[in-house]
């Protein structure tokens, strides 16, 4: 096959997909001088490697990549080749503009539901320490892709948005079983309840909460409330209230504040749940329980 | 019609029961909650989100299968597992989170303390081994390692009394869960002054400490509200799920013992001496002012059953352990008794009683060129079983022992009841109600009540379900493998420390 690289606002073959910022095969076969250096990544750049070795530099972590290798790279990661060079070989690479205002990764252009788009979303987020893959599968989407932008069959806009989707399914199913063993519920449980803590500000789905263990979300909703004695939601909540209560009684952040940062939609939500939880409305419990420092 | 609620605030999730007066169980509730090991040593856990899902699983029970019952609630008993440590300041508020008995991070405390006769002065006062698990260690740890928090700390308390605390406003301490803090004199039960001392703080940074009887506390007035109850509701302090296991097990001092395997594991007797084990291997915790209860705890119980199905059993359905635990233990009962000769030393999580020695490792010893998959999975279980019997023989030099029952879900697997009545060479009997930690509540509750004339009355009512009796050939087989893992501890002593000295320089 021939080398081929194709840009958005160049090459017309991209004029029906304005979120295709480029599609890329190169076959590189010599080093040059800051031919890679470390960039701010500003849109989803997504590389697979063919054939080569390549040393990068994701996030200040060195990754050595090898053919079947899959690489993502999120908006706001720092991504460039160690030395500043592309290495020798063969790769394929996508960038993909992130929607705008950046909150969901996956724009207009996709065709899954708006809840895969979050959950999606969720398992590349919670990911992205981790997020070069062995990934052979992508091998034939990208292959297809690279026909579909050339040859513009009838169906080829279908078909392009379609591959990207499948790519993206892809990516989130390999990652929930690379990080994730499918046989410690607890430490799968653990996990998640980290990641709840750290944005519970966050509007929690069960299908996000369940994609991000890597189960349906029926056989997540029974685990959970076999193992946790909770529905997920009312673990959840549990959460909420755990947190609203360190708050309340550290005395530093007023309670409509306390109710947004901790998830609740309105300090009337808050105090409702509370006191059905305690027994106390939040400033009553602040009232008898403050730590005066 | 009266009814008995008891609340354990257990390793991993709140526990409650609802007891009819005949100690039938009307209602039961858990709600999890997690252990936090943001470093390798440390194990931590959220006081409020205890506490919470504690008041949220009382009340949903008491709504769901109490007052529409129309039982009328006459007592809460706690108990609480033992160990854990919470700092909180002069207005009563947490100071992080409240660390648990599994904490190794005054490991380096504890082994200068063991080894010296103060060390020894404190173990014979306070009848809790010197070890990173209590809060005597825990307290010595924080005064060197986080001096400010140390200083800005009003109190230190086990979780349990900070859960009362909530709820009635009181700052108590049962004697059960003080004897295991390594700091209360089991004999005066009182604070010992030589221990108070060494962690250096003085009685008033301790909650008051009270007997497992004591009900002088009540709910705050929003909590009798929320949980629709009486201000007569008696609340009784209640003991320490070692305790309260080994009563609800109907252990007194009837020659009898009581083995729990869950993750972890111990052995106990009850009786109204305390054992000075020169050896420092065996605890004392009090039960009552005259009775106390004795014994040895392993680390390495079902938790390592588990790590093996992890690692080597087969998952038909994702998470699915107990289908895959199911299938090994079909597997390990085809394998002669003794594995072929293949043993295990279970200290993944080094070990506590009876060999003490945090720096202890697992190791599978005997491998020959046919032994297979099955053989490991056996050896593994006999292993965990073997340990449990050198914890037992310790106490055997003490205590006379005919016959055992057994709690805990692992130690209640019919393969693993059978082996441990063939190598203890005695009967062993399952209990007809599985939870002996609420049934033992139960009981306290019920002999306060004046329904028996005392715990020993009570205990008798814990009725046996079936006993396993000991095969002889197959005790004569395990004996003789046992004197192998027996030698093999201290063959290989130095080097569980060698090896754990360069897991921890070479392992992230």
């Amino acid at each position: 096959m021939i080398q081929l690289i194709l840009q958005q606002g160049v090459s017309k073959e991209l004029v029906n997909f304005p979120h295709i910022l480029e599609f890329a095969y190169k076959k590189n076969s010599t080093i040059q001088l800051n031919s890679f250096s470390s960039t701010v990544a500003g849109c989803i750049s997504l590389y697979y490697i063919l054939d080569g070795k390549f040393n990068w530099m994701i996030d200040s972590q060195p990754h050595t990549l090898f053919p079947g290798d899959f690489a993502v790279i999120l908006p706001g990661q720092h991504f460039g080749g160690e030395s500043n060079v592309l290495n020798i070989g063969t790769l394929y690479w996508i960038k993909i503009a992130a929607d705008e205002g950046g909150k969901p990764l996956i724009g207009k252009w996709s065709g899954l539901n708006k809840n895969e788009k979050l959950s999606v979303n969720q398992i590349l987020l919670v990911n992205k320490g981790q997020l070069v893959l062995k990934l052979k599968e992508a091998q034939v989407l990208l292959q297809s892709l690279q026909a579909e932008l050339r040859n513009e069959e009838v169906g080829f806009f279908t078909r392009v948005n379609q591959l990207l989707d499948e790519l993206f399914i892809l990516i989130s199913r390999q990652l929930i079983r690379q990080n994730n063993s499918r046989r410690d519920f607890p430490q799968a449980f653990l996990k998640l309840e980290q990641t709840l803590r750290q944005d519970l500000e966050h509007q929690w789905t069960v299908e996000e909460m369940a994609a991000l263990t890597g189960m349906g979300t029926t056989a997540f909703t029974e685990k959970v409330k076999n193992y946790s004695g909770f529905s997920p939601l009312n673990y959840l909540i549990n959460i909420r209230i755990t947190e609203a209560i360190k708050l309340l009684k550290r005395g530093e952040v007023n309670v409509t504040d306390i109710a947004l940062n901790t998830g609740f939609y309105s300090s009337q939500h808050f105090a409702t749940t509370f006191k059905r939880f305690t027994g106390y409305t939040p400033s009553e419990f602040r009232r008898n329980n403050r730590s005066k420092g | 019609m009266d009814c008995i609620i008891t609340i354990e605030l257990g390793t991993n999730a709140a526990r409650v029961f609802a007891f009819d007066l005949s100690g039938n169980v009307i209602g039961f509730a858990k709600g999890h909650y997690p252990t936090f090991h943001d470093r390798p040593d440390q194990s931590e856990q959220d006081p409020e989100q205890m506490f919470i899902t504690m008041l949220y699983v009382l009340k949903n029970l008491l709504n769901d299968k109490v007052y529409p019952k129309k039982y009328v609630v006459s007592c809460i008993c706690f108990s609480a597992s033992m160990h854990s440590l919470l700092a909180v300041d002069k207005d009563g508020v947490p100071l992080g989170n409240s660390i648990t008995w599994s904490d190794n991070r005054g490991k380096k405390e504890a082994a200068d303390l063991k080894n010296s006769d103060l060390g020894t002065a404190i173990y014979s006062a306070t009848g809790t081994p010197v070890h990173p698990m209590s809060s005597l260690i825990k307290i010595a740890w924080m005064k060197n390692n986080q001096p400010d928090k140390f200083s800005r700390t009003h109190k230190f308390m086990p979780i349990k009394s900070y859960i009362i605390q909530q709820l009635t406003g009181s700052c108590i301490i049962d004697y059960s869960i003080a004897s295991a803090t390594g700091l209360m004199n089991t004999r005066k039960l009182t604070w010992d002054t030589t221990a108070l001392d060494f962690a250096g703080i003085t009685p008033e940074r301790l909650p008051e400490l009270v007997p497992v009887f004591y009900s002088g506390i009540t709910l705050k007035k929003e909590y009798q509200k929320a949980l629709r109850m009486s201000s007569s509701v008696k609340i009784l302090v209640g003991s320490s799920d070692g305790c309260l296991a080994t009563l609800g097990a109907g252990v007194w001092e009837n020659r009898k013992a009581t083995i729990t395997i869950e993750d972890s594991g111990a052995f106990r007797v009850i009786g109204k001496d305390i054992i000075d084990d020169p050896k420092q291997q065996i605890f004392n915790y009090v039960l009552t002012e005259k009775y106390f209860v004795s014994g040895g705890p392993t680390s390495n119980g079902g938790v390592i059953f588990e790590w093996f199905t992890k690692q080597f059993g087969d998952f038909k359905n994702a998470f699915d352990i107990d289908y895959a635990m199911d299938a090994l233990i079909r597997e390990a009962s085809e394998v002669n008794v003794g594995s072929d000769g293949l043993l295990f030393l279970p200290y993944l999580h080094g070990e506590r009683a009876p060999i003490w020695n945090a720096n202890a490792r697992g190791c599978y010893f005997g491998v020959n060129i046919r032994h297979e998959r099955k053989h490991f999975i056996r050896a593994t279980i006999e292993g965990i079983l073997y340990e449990m019997y050198s914890i037992g023989k310790t106490l055997e030099k003490h205590r006379q022992i005919d016959s055992l029952s057994i709690n805990g879900s692992f130690a209640s697997i019919p393969l693993c009841t059978q082996i441990i009545a063939d190598i203890f060479n005695k009967p062993v009997s399952t209990l007809s109600q599985g939870d002996s930690i609420g049934v033992g509540a139960f009981l306290l509750s019920a002999t306060d009540m004046g329904m028996f004339t005392g715990l020993e009355e009570a205990s008798k009512m814990v009725k046996m379900h079936h006993t396993f009796l000991p095969k002889v050939n197959d005790h004569q087989i395990y004996k003789r493998y046992f004197n192998v893992f027996e030698n093999l501890i201290t063959k290989v002593s130095d080097e569980f420390d060698a090896i754990s000295d360069l897991q921890q320089e070479y392992s992230s």
